[in-house]
């Protein structure tokens, strides 16, 4: 996320969570996390889904392997 | 399939250990025995194994030894030696996860797949290494000290169930339970040389088993044929009670679906994200094995699907991250310090992540494997891509705590095994070569939802033509 974001989203984390950070590489992952917010966007962008909810274990059943 | 049994018994695949068991041909003591002389043979320089219950695994041999004196039928299991990556709760054992949080934690019950291999006959000789907390693709254990890939000891065994791959490849023991949240069965399979089958999410019992994330965790075995896959399946498959997650469908007998005809059976070949880039080894051994399953009859065509995957690697990174995260919460509150860094940085991320996008996540699953069965597979029964789309690398090439410019070779590990967590799809993987320096390569197959046998059956007939899961590491 943006460098500018990385302080708050610490502390917001300590009030929801309880977390303190527990080391410099847990800083970075936080900086290094733009790429998956990018990524999540990018998918919203492009991809258009049918409203929710919708259920996963319904999806197993209904695309069953057709008997042999 | 009646092996002739081999002066050397750690030789014997599971299968054909429990056959030459129930034939008589082999005392399930000779077989311990056998499996206990070469751990100990050969375990200092692997480091697979936590706790070998010696004296426990022998009695129980004996006892099956005695059964089938008396006339009992054995169980489909019975004599097999076995264990386990250190996840499986068994009441009034330590089962330490691979961490220092839980080094002395006695776990209250014991696994529903624990009790089912039990009834099914299995020796159950103690506990293995793996990832601290299942958390890592590599295998790397900052408390227990790393696992080592059997075939050459500086490279990794990847992970989460290293000693579960190491062990199996080391014929230490005939079979292991690793578990899989993001690849953590196959990996190890692929890097060290055995077969690995992930079942459709919901197709075995979580009960009593460490939990990593509630939606994508998924228990099976690391073994070394696809035959043997089938007949642990059939074992531990099947509606828990304990477990109201697991699913009701019926219980095939797997092994009867192994008939060797892979003719007709449509493959497609994920290209894009999956096989471009890969290293060259990889990509030969893989349009190889191809080649192979298409002189048996198989119809392999190709296909891309760069949206649907950009999109499943997208919510998969968040899901397993919050769901790791929340179970995580009272350790990181107050013993953080007890991770290793890579692991406690990784939950750390997971609760930056806003609810809603979680929600998101949850929510797409079930249209993307929609999306994935129709646009992708198409009218093909499985998807074929290579398990580890790179050579194997080295246990220092891909230690982040030791070097943070490690992260992309560490996360590359996984690249090609996390879209069938997220998708739930019944997912195996086979040998299929080796490399330039001498360490396995990896066959992936996936198949529609609940398709075991479909995966089992083509995974089988490769094994027939091909000897890749035959060969053994020569151990210092």
């Amino acid at each position: 996320m943006e460098p500018d974001l990385v302080v708050p989203t610490m502390e917001a984390i300590r009030r929801w969570a309880g977390v303190s950070v527990p080391n410099a590489a847990a800083r970075q992952g936080l900086a290094d996390m733009a790429g998956l917010i990018a990524e999540v966007e990018a998918v919203r962008a492009g991809m258009v889904f049918e409203d929710e909810p919708s259920s996963f274990e319904a999806a197993l059943a209904d695309l069953k392997e057709p008997a042999r | 399939m009646n092996a002739p049994v081999s002066a050397d018994l750690t030789a014997l695949s599971m299968t054909e250990a429990a056959d030459a068991f129930a034939r008589g041909e082999a005392s399930a003591e000779a077989l311990v025995r056998a499996s206990l002389a070469r751990i100990d043979a050969h375990d200092r320089t692997v480091n697979a194994v936590i706790r070998l219950d010696r004296e426990a695994a022998l009695e129980a041999a004996a006892s099956q030894d005695r059964a089938r004196a008396a006339g009992e039928t054995p169980g489909p299991l019975a004599g097999a030696p076995m264990m386990h990556k250190d996840m499986y709760y068994r009441a009034g054992k330590v089962s330490t996860c691979g961490s220092k949080i839980r080094r002395d934690f006695v776990a209250p019950v014991t696994a529903t797949v624990l009790q089912r291999l039990d009834a099914a006959g299995a020796i159950d000789m103690g506990t293995l290494n793996m990832a601290e907390f299942a958390q890592n693709p590599t295998g790397h254990n900052a408390h227990f000290g790393d696992c080592h890939n059997p075939w050459n000891l500086p490279y990794c065994t990847g992970g989460s169930s290293s000693g579960s791959g190491a062990g199996v490849a080391a014929r230490f023991f005939t079979a292991a339970l690793g578990s899989d949240t993001g690849g953590s069965i196959r990996l190890p399979a692929t890097i060290c040389g055995v077969t690995g089958l992930k079942a459709t999410q919901t197709r075995v019992s979580r009960a009593g088993v460490m939990p990593l994330s509630f939606s994508a965790d998924n228990v099976g075995p690391l073994v070394r044929t696809a035959r043997d896959a089938a007949r642990f399946l059939r074992v531990v498959a099947g509606h828990d009670p304990k477990d109201p997650t697991s699913a009701r469908e019926p219980v095939p007998d797997y092994e009867a679906a192994l008939t060797g005809d892979a003719k007709g059976l449509r493959v497609v070949v994920l290209e894009t994200g999956f096989l471009d880039g890969a290293d060259a080894p990889v990509a030969t051994a893989f349009e190889d094995s191809m080649k192979a399953l298409a002189a048996q009859g198989a119809i392999v065509t190709r296909a891309n699907a760069p949206e649907i995957m950009r999109a499943v690697n997208a919510y998969t990174a968040v899901i397993s991250r919050v769901e790791g995260a929340t179970i995580h919460g009272n350790w990181m509150r107050g013993r953080a310090g007890d991770y290793a860094i890579h692991l406690s940085a990784r939950l750390y991320g997971g609760y930056a992540m806003p609810g809603h996008t979680y929600v998101e996540a949850l929510s797409r699953r079930g249209p993307l494997l929609r999306r994935f069965v129709a646009e992708v597979m198409g009218g093909a029964d499985l998807v074929a891509t290579p398990t580890l789309k790179t050579r194997v690398p080295t246990l220092a090439e891909t230690d982040i705590d030791a070097d943070p410019a490690n992260w992309d070779r560490f996360m590359a590990v996984s690249a090609n095994t996390r879209p069938f967590n997220y998708l739930g799809l019944p997912t195996i993987s086979v040998p299929c070569g080796f490399d330039d320096r001498g360490l396995p390569i990896g066959l992936q197959l996936a198949g529609r939802p609940f398709a075991e046998g479909t995966v089992l059956r083509l995974a089988d007939a490769y094994q027939r033509v091909t000897d890749w899961h035959r060969r053994a590491p020569a151990l210092p």
